[in-house]
């Protein structure tokens, strides 16, 4: 890719002070998400991806969270140094967030026309009235029937998939330029979650934006990204086009992960994605390879320096000893 | 028309309350309340005047035919006269109820609303200074005695050794001057003792509040603090603090607030109420405990209405 990047990620690293200790709940990671693609960012639970997605939006919860380090470039606007009110404007007006739970992401007692002129409004500067149509006309884009009629609708009124859709329309309503979507079909039905990735998909395309779809669900990602990022603990394990993230992972991490799928399409997602063994404790890091104690390729050096992220081919990993017997550099 | 139903139903459904709480009550006033009789005759009475008074009194009727008395004048309103003054209690408690509530209300609202607005600032800014001042502040509040405050400020405010701004005791309200004096100490007493409880516990209902997923919703939306504040969070807060200020109501009107009545000499329902119980003035005890249990369900009902209002997803079913 020789474009400029819509977002670009330096070293970011997030911390949180705990009673215990600080913890580096996202340790360096870098990344670039250009303008109309897909990008996802898969991995196991509590290992960074939602604070990965609020920090875009300056929403690490503060205190105890904070970021330490790196920069979130939007369109050239290093966000991590806007101030509150600033940053305020470029929320649900330059990048919007959906969440994983849609039963209690929207306000339980106001009406979703409320919701959503109110964000209207706000970014557009519109009339209420206005903001009324507008918000109508979005409700209809998410595939909601009689809109107009489910406008005045509570969201108790509304099943998980369509409040999910209503997110959606809120979330989009203001044209951003980028979409992060925090696991938003996990809490959703089989057939729901198909429905909504499916509606993601066509509104990416129809309103040309970038998407961030962070999921822990790699059939997901194959069906919707065009790239993706597979986090462990805080750092980045490999990243790379879907094509030969799929085709030949090579970090034994994102192996594991691809391995896991066709058991989680058997048990009908009663289970998440396991590797044998434990993540570890993020305040209580061993001095190697963080996937080291599960990894069946691991060796001496895993144990003793953390590998960095390595550009090899068509992707890039975090690994000393990976998959596919090239060594580290760039192959023909 | 829903609101209609919903009232009557649940009206009816009070009564088993109100038939429980009198009966409990009077069973306890029965036996283990004052027996007025050797008040009445003093000493060396004989066992004819016994018989007699006991007569006058209806102790000697079956328990429950005077609980059944007690449910008559209940439905009629009619208590009959104070046993101490022969006063009717009717007059009574409409002379002395209003005086209560004249005397809480001021003290009960600004209570409550500074409450609210000192907990969404300490909630707003937890955890930083502005929060350590006001919690610090409450729980001082909190741990002087009521009685305390009651003399300091009467020191304070209306003795020669202070300010000598207003009347100690009494309540002689002929105009709206007279009320503001009689009533400023007594109310400033209530707040400053009921504004750290009351902060303390809306400042816990907020924070419990703001961490709710629709509000990270909301601020990653770019909604601004104030609206998230006093529209969003605060319509959510609601509940518990209508039920926590409904539920105060019966206190005030019924047993108003009995240290303040004796302390300002203040002829209120408290002050009545606390004369009725140290000389076993039943028919007053009696109109008292009616009139809390039938409150209770009025404001039962009152609140349910109101959870309504606030929450769409609380039905009057
Ligand atoms: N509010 C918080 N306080 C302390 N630590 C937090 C907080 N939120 C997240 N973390 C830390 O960040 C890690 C990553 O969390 P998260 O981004 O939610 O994971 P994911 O979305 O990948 O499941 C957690 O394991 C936890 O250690
Ligand atoms: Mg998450």
């Amino acid at each position: 890719m020789t474009a400029t990047p819509l977002l670009k990620v330096t070293d970011l690293a997030i911390e949180f002070s705990t009673p215990q200790g600080r913890v580096r709940a996202v340790d360096g990671i870098s990344f670039d998400v250009y303008e109309n693609e897909t990008l996802g960012i898969v991995g196991e639970s509590g290992c960074g991806k939602t604070v990965t997605g609020l920090s875009l939006l300056g929403l690490i919860p503060s205190p105890p969270g904070r970021i330490a380090a790196g920069s979130i470039e939007l369109a050239g606007r290093n966000l991590a140094k806007l101030d509150e009110a600033a940053m305020r404007e470029v929320r649900g007006g330059e990048i919007s967030m959906i969440f994983q739970e849609p039963m209690t992401a929207l306000n339980p007692v106001f009406t979703v026309a409320s919701q959503m002129t109110d964000v209207i409004i706000r970014h557009k500067g519109l009339t209420r009235a206005q903001a009324r149509r507008e918000a109508i006309d979005m409700l209809g884009k998410v595939g909601i029937p009689a809109p107009a009629r489910r406008l005045d609708d509570y969201p108790h009124q509304m099943s998980g998939g369509m409040r999910q859709r209503v997110m959606i329309a809120m979330a989009l309503a203001c044209g951003p330029k980028l979409l992060v979507a925090d696991e938003p079909t996990t809490a959703l039905d089989v057939t729901t979650q198909a429905q909504v990735i499916e509606l993601i998909g066509q509104l990416q395309r129809e309103f040309r934006m970038a998407v961030i779809l962070i999921t822990h669900d790699l059939g997901v990602v194959a069906e919707t990204c065009q790239r993706a990022l597979v986090m462990y603990c805080g750092r980045i394990a490999e990243q790379a086009q879907i094509e030969p993230l799929f085709r030949s992972p090579r970090h034994p991490y994102t192996h594991g992960l691809l391995d896991s799928i066709p058991r989680i399409r058997d048990q009908r997602l009663t289970q998440l994605p396991t590797i044998a063994g434990r993540v570890p404790d993020l305040l209580n890091l061993p001095p190697g390879c963080r996937f080291a104690d599960r990894c069946t390729r691991a060796q001496e050096d895993c144990r003793t320096a953390e590998p960095e992220l390595t550009q090899a081919g068509q992707s890039a990993f975090a690994c000393y000893h990976p998959i596919g017997h090239q060594p580290a550099e760039p192959v023909a | 028309m829903e609101l209609l139903q919903f009232s009557v139903r649940k009206l009816i459904a009070g009564v088993p309350l109100v038939i429980g709480v009198t009966l409990i009550s009077f069973l306890l006033m029965v036996y283990f309340g004052p027996d007025k009789t050797f008040d009445l005759l003093g000493k060396n009475p004989t066992a004819e005047q016994i018989a007699e008074v006991r007569e006058q009194l209806g102790y000697n009727k079956p328990f429950l035919v005077r609980y059944g008395e007690y449910v008559r004048e209940l439905v009629t309103f009619n208590f009959g006269a104070s046993e101490s003054t022969g006063e009717p209690v009717t007059s009574l408690l409409a002379r002395t109820i209003p005086v209560s509530v004249a005397l809480a209300l001021p003290g009960f609202i600004l209570g409550n609303l500074l409450g609210v607005a000192l907990g969404l600032l300490a909630a707003y800014y937890r955890g930083g200074l502005a929060d350590k001042f006001i919690m610090g502040s409450a729980a001082i509040g909190m741990s002087i005695s009521f009685l305390i405050v009651i003399i300091a400020f009467q020191i304070i405010f209306s003795s020669s050794f202070g300010l000598n701004l207003f009347p100690v005791r009494g309540w002689d309200v002929n105009s709206i001057g007279d009320y503001v004096s009689y009533v400023t100490v007594p109310t400033l007493a209530t707040v400053f003792v009921a504004l750290g409880y009351n902060t303390r516990f809306y400042r816990s209902v907020i924070v419990e509040e703001m961490s709710r997923d629709h509000v990270r919703t909301a601020r990653a939306f770019g909604v601004p603090p104030a609206p998230l504040f006093y529209k969003l969070i605060l319509k959510n807060a609601l509940i518990p603090i209508i039920t926590r200020i409904m539920f105060s109501i019966p206190v005030i009107i019924i047993s108003g607030s009995l240290l303040l009545e004796q302390y300002f000499g203040i002829p209120g329902v408290g002050k009545a109420t606390y004369d009725a119980i140290v000389t076993g003035d039943q028919p007053v005890l009696k109109a008292v405990v009616a009139l809390t249990a039938i409150l209770l369900v009025i404001v039962q009902l009152l609140t349910d209405i109101l959870y309504r209002a606030v929450d769409p997803r609380v039905s009057l079913k």
